[in-house]
């Protein structure tokens, strides 16, 4: 199925490199101040660290603690890949005594096949939130992400796919409803799975300029679609300039006025200017910083091409740190800046800290992501633990919990509770319980990494649902049956196992006591086999399960 | 004297319901929460429940008849139990109700679209990316609701929409709806509307079930001792809210087979039907919030968005919603309830008076329907005009603030009092320039 389309593989590639070049050539920013190029992730992390360590001898703020092994492992295993370290590796890596131990499950976790795949899916989320009508596109999105990030392509290369891709006019409505259905069976060309990030917002070019303006640049003009924005200084013009780059994209469905009747759609792609009907006035198009000055459209370009060279500019301010922030935050828990979605709200103090420069050297390396991640999680920030210090600055030193997303609550269970996972065993992922579960979890998903947002049904689908009850049934469970059988394990090694296979570590003094005697009690009653079910049951429904240390 | 009634009611219950449960062996001892407590766990009394119809109902085939004007189309009129109040014949039950409702025909907004107009809707505020405004549910679940019942406070049944919205927005989780979706493979668990997962294993039982959240209680302290966060408080209040429930089986709410065979069919053997039997059943056991969608009729593939085959789609709907929501209001003023239950009848916005050439009607935010009843509204009367074609409010145009505010009084709410979002922002419940309708309520 793919081989027909690997030539427009090949002409996408080809074009993002023309555009990777043309955009390139004259752009020569500035030098961070007081810091050289960095080439490699080791040196990108020892530059993070030591902007840090003079920000806490400035700030007379002790740098917090950082993490153990257990928890390095499972937070890098969930951030990386998605998923849980199974026993043996747990093992293997508390036990082992190297140094660069560390570094080197970064180096093999990024090298991971499910890498891209995780990756693909935080930045779905990102673009097509679950809460979104048309969270129906998420899936081609993320198909098509995963394939991009794999071969390891550049953000800027990424993005102006996303944002530029065409695909197919939407079929004819006659009943102006939303064809979210009719696009699932639209041909999943490159193209179109691209396309359908613009698609997801909504389509016409004013919800087009609101996301790409948020998501891409870290700016809320949103609110100039009505009105001057009546706190920063983003007027009508901003809003509508950049809509009116996407006001001829083929993709589009019109604006829409009141009474749901639709203006006839543009036919011509060239077209640079846009009349929102309630406003009754026209735009031209304008890039954002650059007042009502009209860009030159080369004759070999779109509108909307112009636009994305533009927004990936190394020049652009915000585009690098638009994307460095997010994947602070998805690491980190929080962002450089209180929130990434809003850099007009920045604080000078907060960007000059770490972000300008980190999206300085970012944009220097071609926007590679991998690089980046793996530069960020070598860094003692990535390792802070768990802590909620203050330090107004962005807040680089707090390090929240995190909330596991409902693919990584499936994932970690899968691993953990040692589910089937082929085919033929017809496991949860076949049988249509995985696709039940991220369902249901996906209901309450956050699109900020420190929210917990379940609701009851959530909470009992994890208590009482047939995927929990199967896994800590005496009869069907494979990690129960594995750990109660176990001829060469006394209680409290029982007790141990099941605690790295869920929480990847091994329980505390006072845990391993009292669910030891937990275990004795039952026993005597004739009921070890229950005690260990109930522990298995708690372990995964404990709020350290689906939180990420 | 309704208190007494409904305690009468629910020992009777109480007393059905040990007997049921220990024929099946389970010791109820130290489980069963006191149903007698039920009405007071509702800070006033009051409560609201939302008939809520996706895609946006045609005021002018239900509420706002035209017989005498081409944009009436082929429905006839009927006489209601208030004189001088004609509405559709598809709602000949809701008609003899008629002096226990009141109709707002003159409601106007400016949201065209699904997904924006029924967050306006469900919010009372047009929507803005800056700001999660939490849904009327849980603007009242926070307001008349006790943080420590053993249902959630507000219940949202069979929720289909064309957007997602009716979350608790900047509230937090901890207002979040019970969602019943009504999904299930199992045709019983269907019909019966049951909440999903409710039960633990059969294996487990409420007995295991206790001796696993016990130790459960063992690691969230260990955790918390360690890592005492948002996140994990958050966590530990729903695993309360959600043990609470299994523990009290819900109250039994859900268990629509105690109602005798003549009531479920009174109400209709469908979806919607039960769903309202159910939302009385929660008002009864104290919820102070429940949402019923009518979304899901045979005949009516589209639901309320009528934008062809207007007429016989919304037949196909008023047999569903008639002898629902006639039994609901008989039901609740039978059993002493409707002075102090608000029922709502609404969708995102109406339809065009003018049939279009599918014999359609398409979106019409501007001069459109709701009917409210109960909770002391002044009821048997009609507020607003549309005139001769119904294309635009001639006479006492109603706006959504306007519309959440009467809402609000009528529950006993302060309409003016703020919310704060987590950045500190004060968000009042009704947005600016709402003041409730002095025809209804004060």
């Amino acid at each position: 199925m793919n081989s027909p389309l690997s030539p427009l593989r090949h002409i996408c590639v080809l074009a993002g490199l023309c555009v990777l070049l043309t955009v390139q050539t004259p752009s020569a920013a500035a030098e961070p101040t007081g810091s050289a190029r960095i080439a490699t992730p080791h040196e990108l992390a020892a530059w993070i660290d030591e902007r840090l360590a003079n920000h806490f001898v400035k700030t007379g703020a002790a740098q917090p603690a950082l993490v153990d092994d257990a928890t390095f492992l499972r937070r890098t295993y969930l951030d990386l890949v998605g998923t849980l370290p199974k026993v043996s590796e747990v093992r293997d890596f508390l036990d082992d005594e190297s140094d660069q131990k560390r570094t080197r499950l970064i180096d093999r976790l990024l090298a991971d096949p499910r890498f891209a795949a995780h990756l693909a899916r935080t930045w779905r989320r990102v673009l097509v939130t679950d809460s979104n009508s048309a969270a129906a596109f998420g899936g081609q999105i993320e198909q098509w992400l995963t394939e991009q990030l794999a071969q390891n392509a550049g953000f800027d290369e990424l993005t102006r796919k996303l944002i530029t891709a065409g695909g197919a006019e939407p079929a004819a409505d006659a009943n102006g409803e939303d064809d979210a259905d009719d696009d699932q069976e639209a041909p999943a060309s490159q193209q179109t799975s691209a396309a359908a990030y613009l698609r997801s917002t909504g389509g016409d070019p004013a919800s087009v300029a609101g996301s790409v303006s948020r998501i891409f640049l870290g700016v809320r003009i949103e609110c100039a679609q009505c009105h001057d924005h009546p706190f920063t200084d983003w007027k009508q013009q901003d809003f509508w300039g950049i809509a009116a780059f996407f006001a001829g994209a083929r993709y589009n469905r019109p604006l829409p006025v009141p009474n749901n009747q639709e203006q006839p759609p543009t036919t011509d792609e060239r077209v640079t200017s846009i009349t929102p009907p309630d406003i009754g006035r026209t735009y031209q198009a304008s890039f954002l910083w650059d007042g009502e000055a009209v860009p030159q459209i080369p004759e070999d370009k779109l509108p909307r091409q112009v636009f994305a060279d533009w927004l990936t500019s190394q020049e652009n301010p915000h585009f690098a740190a638009t994307a460095v922030n997010r994947v602070w935050q998805q690491l980190c828990g929080h962002g450089l800046t209180e929130s990434v979605d809003d850099l007009d709200r920045a604080e000078e103090v907060e960007r000059a800290l770490l972000l300008d420069d980190l999206a300085h050297h970012f944009a220097e390396h071609q926007f590679d992501l991998k690089w980046l991640i793996s530069g960020i999680c070598r860094s003692k920030a990535y390792q802070f633990a768990p802590n909620t210090t203050a330090d107004g600055a962005g807040q680089v030193a707090a390090r929240p919990l995190k909330v596991l997303s409902p693919e990584q609550v499936f994932d970690a269970l899968e691993v953990a509770l040692a589910l089937p996972i082929s085919r033929l065993d017809e496991g949860p992922r076949f049988n249509g319980q995985r696709n039940e579960m991220i369902a249901r979890l996906g209901e309450t998903a956050s699109t900020s990494p420190d929210k917990f947002r379940a609701g009851i049904p959530q909470m009992l689908m994890l208590m009482n649902g047939v995927l929990t009850g199967e896994a800590t049934s005496l009869d069907k469970s494979r990690t129960l049956r594995a750990v109660i059988d176990a001829p060469f394990l006394d209680d409290p090694e029982k007790i141990e196992t099941l605690f790295l296979a869920t929480l990847t570590r091994r329980p505390s003094a006072v845990e391993a006591r009292r669910l030891t005697e937990h275990v004795e009690k039952r026993a005597a009653a004739g009921e070890r086999g229950q005690a260990y079910a109930e522990i298995l049951w708690a372990l995964i429904n404990s709020p350290e399960f689906v939180l990420i240390r | 004297m309704s208190r007494t009634f409904l305690n009468t009611e629910y020992t009777r219950r109480d007393l059905m319901r040990l007997s049921l449960a220990s024929a099946l062996g389970v010791s109820c001892s130290g489980w069963l929460p006191s149903l007698a407590r039920a009405a007071a766990e509702r800070k006033n009394g009051r409560a609201c429940i939302l008939l809520w119809m996706n895609g946006g109902p045609s005021q002018t085939d239900t509420f706002d008849p035209k017989p005498d004007h081409d944009n009436g189309g082929p429905v006839k009129t009927i006489q209601t139990a208030v004189p001088g109040i004609q509405i559709s014949e598809y709602l000949p039950g809701v008609s003899k109700e008629m002096k226990n409702l009141a109709i707002i025909r003159s409601l106007t907004s400016r949201e065209g679209d699904h997904g924006r107009a029924t967050q306006l809707m469900l919010t009372g505020y047009r929507p803005q990316p800056a700001t999660d405004y939490p849904s009327l549910g849980s603007l009242i679940a926070k307001e008349l609701g006790d943080s420590s019942s053993e249902l959630p406070n507000y219940i949202s049944l069979s929720p289909v929409r064309f957007a997602q919205a009716g979350g608790p927005g900047f509230l937090g989780p901890q207002f979040a709806p019970l969602v019943v979706s009504g999904n299930s493979s199992d045709t019983r668990a269907r019909a019966n509307l049951n909440i999903e997962n409710l039960a633990p294993p059969a294996e487990v039982g409420l007995g295991g079930m206790k001796s696993r959240l016990q130790v459960l209680d063992l690691l969230q302290s260990e955790f918390s001792s360690r890592y005492e966060s948002e996140a994990s408080r958050a966590h530990r209040a729903n695993v309360e809210r959600t043990a609470r429930m299994i523990e009290s089986q819900a109250k039994n709410a859900f268990k629509l087979d105690e109602e005798p065979d003549e009531i479920r069919e009174a109400y209709g053997r469908n979806r919607f039907g039960q769903g309202c039997l159910l939302a009385r059943r929660l008002v009864e056991r104290g919820v102070p919030f429940v949402e019923v969608t009518l979304a899901q009729v045979p005949g009516a593939g589209a639901a309320w968005d009528t934008h062809a085959n207007n007429f016989n789609s919304v037949r196909a709907l008023c047999e569903v919603l008639d002898p629902a929501w006639s039994s609901l209001v008989r039901e609740l003023r039978e059993r002493g309830l409707l002075d102090n239950t608000l029922v709502v009848w609404m969708g995102e916005f109406g339809r065009t008076p003018q049939i279009n050439p599918n014999t359609g009607r398409d979106h019409f935010p501007g001069a459109w329907t709701t009917v409210l009843g109960g909770a002391g509204i002044r009821t048997g009367q009609v507020v607003g005009n549309t005139g001769k074609d119904g294309m635009a409010v001639v006479d006492r145009p109603v706006t959504v603030p306007e519309f959440y505010a009467t809402l609000c009084a009528a529950l006993g709410i302060d309409y003016a009092k703020q919310n704060f979002t987590p950045q500190g922002r004060p968000i009042a419940l009704v947005d600016e320039g709402g003041k409730p309708l002095a025809e209804l309520v004060g």
